[in-house]
């Protein structure tokens, strides 16, 4: 099949009623969540699992990533109207759409935020269907030890790459791998760290930790926090309208942001964090005027925007054709197909070429719907900023307990809801990274029994991970990027 | 001297968890051999890695100066509560007494004063809670308390 027939194919799946209306749900649900700082992708997505076992995976699918990008649109109102990011991947937004907010500049940054999101979500749904195709073409050339190399290449990448202390975030990955350690030992049917437990024997439940650490700490920490008691102010939908000179500002950040951010979706490890705080520093770096960045910049919002949505729709291309999700986010995707019996891999395209190409064809009726919806509905955006965070955040607890008790019905999973969500408000505390260990839990159960199997396949010599020539080029990667924080210290003192 | 209590604390819970976690899986799971990795092999390598993680983060948080971080025992403890008592109602009061009783537990800590906002809060609630659960999604849970 052409490129063109998989697309038609996936258009005429995804415009079918019953698909659509998950699209439609998905990114309005996303936008909600993203507009209300707080509650993030992560813990919208967390609680809407459990709902998805009611649908088909290709539906789940398509809502759950509707939410992600939904998310990203709406992240950035919070950022630009209150200087609270209503994501994390919006968090470099504020940097410069606030101060255009103080100068009454907001319906501007609001636009630029929107087209720009627009944007570079379809450069990077261009290259997720070209990089799709060649890497499951590559992939069936992976082996064991390729896998569990590229998987440590990931989680390296994802606590070093942008980090202060790269050290938390390894401290954070290996409590992530050492709790998906959890449960029966797929190898050898041993049971590990269950203490007995029956409820453990399946391991950690995937929704349980997500909703603890996304849900539950987030709550806690925001409760009594004064900085999220502030609502927006009004906007008019004139001060929307750029001017000449933004609109001669706009296009190239949000061309190289989009082509940033689709670069770094698709590296596993780094996700759509990452690229916006890149595409921000870049902007920043070839602009004639850097003085003017962090004082409302319109490069500033536009590049970054562009660089997170590009990021959020190319991070699909490694989790669905080789199974590794690039960032907590794709792993919590790929928890959902595993929970819908579905392993993802280098034969997706093939097997599921429905659930690939409608899912891709949902990308794009997706973002158009959030750009008709979300210029009008700014008016709604706001007025629900203005709700205060003490009539949200119960129903918030409320949903995220019956979530989680809807996927097994037992008690002791809202037990374990408590438990981690204690565990991670602690972690919040220590400015010790929550997503990490959530990629850590995912990825860990996946690089264990590809070590071992290639371990068996190569009789125990651990040579193997050098003689392979994909496992040796991810070896090479990852001790640059140990040895990089070393020689940046190095060169500090010199 | 304020030292970086949050990071000491946070590092060395994790070197405790991991270096407990080592040597539980040493002592009750086989280790195998390099060639045939039995179950303990992961978790000792895993758990020794992340205690020295931790106590990699804790030194130098004790030796250098940092902000204490602000603790909020009172939103920690009734959340936490909220949740446990979800858990343990619903099975006895039902959807509708379990999500009433902890959206009323869930505003304690909330700054706003009086308990009229907190009543409709509860009730607005439990209404959505139903509408969506139980009416949309035809969850089977109990729906209201068990009087026997």
């Amino acid at each position: 099949m052409s490129t063109w027939e998989s697309l038609l194919l996936g258009l005429s799946f995804a415009l079918q009623p019953q698909i659509l209306i998950y699209c439609v749900l998905g990114v309005l649900l996303g936008s909600f969540v993203g507009v209300l700082p707080g509650i993030g992708a992560m813990a919208a997505i967390s609680m809407l699992l459990p709902l998805t076992f009611y649908m088909s995976p290709e539906a789940a699918l398509i809502m759950l990533a509707g939410v992600y990008y939904g998310a990203q649109y709406g992240g950035a109102v919070a950022s630009i109207l209150l200087r609270l990011p209503g994501t994390p991947q919006s968090a470099v937004t504020t940097l410069d759409g606030y101060p255009l907010t103080q100068q009454g500049r907001a319906g501007l940054a609001l636009f630029t935020a929107m087209i720009s999101s627009f944007t570079g979500a379809m450069i990077g749904i261009v290259v997720l269907v070209v990089l799709a195709g060649w890497l499951s073409a590559l992939a069936t050339r992976f082996g064991a030890a390729d896998y569990a190399m590229m998987m440590i290449f990931g989680l390296v990448a994802a606590s070093t790459i942008g980090a202060t202390r790269p050290v938390k975030g390894f401290a954070m990955i290996t409590l992530g791998v050492l709790l998906g350690c959890i449960g029966t030992d797929v190898n050898s049917g041993a049971q590990r760290f269950t203490f007995g437990q029956t409820e453990l024997l399946d391991g950690l439940n995937l929704v349980a930790l997500a909703m603890g650490l996304f849900g539950v700490a987030e709550v806690i920490a925001n409760i009594r926090n004064p900085e999220r008691q502030k609502t927006a102010a009004r906007i008019s939908m004139r001060s929307l309208l750029p001017t000449r000179e933004d609109l001669r500002r706009i296009p190239l950040p949000v061309l190289r942001g989009g082509a940033l951010g689709s670069f770094f979706g698709a590296l596993p490890g780094t996700g759509s964090t990452l690229s916006a705080f890149l595409a921000y520093a870049t902007e920043r770096r070839l602009s004639r005027q850097p003085e003017r960045f962090g004082k409302g910049a319109i490069e500033g919002v536009a590049g970054p925007e562009a660089g997170n949505n590009a990021a959020s729709i190319t991070a699909f291309a490694p989790t669905l054709t080789l199974g590794i999700p690039g960032d907590p986010i794709m792993a919590l995707m790929l928890g959902a197909l595993i929970i819908h019996g579905i392993q993802p891999g280098p034969m997706m395209l093939e097997a599921r070429p429905e659930m690939f190409w409608g899912l891709v064809a949902s990308f794009g009726i997706g973002n158009l719907l959030l750009i008709l919806l979300n210029l009008p509905l700014i008016g709604i955006w706001i007025a629900m900023l203005r709700i205060p965070f003490n009539y949200l955040y119960p129903a918030i607890i409320v949903f995220l307990c019956l979530g989680v008790y809807s996927v097994r019905g037992l008690t002791f999973d809202i037990v374990l809801v408590a438990g981690i969500g204690l565990a991670g408000y602690l972690m919040t505390l220590a400015r010790l990274s929550p997503a990490l260990l959530l990629l850590g839990f995912v990825l860990g159960p996946l690089i264990e029994t590809n070590l071992r199997r290639a371990m068996l396949v190569a009789r125990g010599d651990p040579m193997v991970f050098l003689e392979r020539p994909i496992s040796a080029g991810f070896v090479c990667a990852i001790v640059v990027l140990l040895l990089l924080p070393l020689w940046r210290l190095w060169r500090r003192k010199a | 001297m304020q030292r970086d209590w949050p990071e000491v604390w946070g590092g060395l819970i994790l070197a405790i968890v991991g270096i407990g976690a080592a040597l539980y899986a040493w002592q009750n799971y086989d280790m195998g051999t390099l060639r045939q990795m039995g179950p303990g092999f992961f978790p000792v390598a895993i758990g020794l890695a992340l205690c020295g993680f931790g106590l990699i983060i804790a030194l130098p948080a004790f030796l250098r100066g940092g902000e204490g971080a602000q603790f909020d025992g009172v939103s920690l403890v009734l959340v936490l509560a909220a949740v446990l008592v979800f858990g343990l109602a619903l099975p006895r009061l039902g959807l509708v007494g379990a999500s009433f009783v902890t959206v009323l537990i869930a505003t304690l800590p909330a700054q706003r004063r009086g308990w009229r906002w907190r009543g409709v809060l509860a009730l607005s609630i439990t209404l959505v809670t139903v509408l969506i659960f139980h009416v949309g999604l035809r969850m089977t849970l109990p729906l209201w308390p068990r009087l026997s």
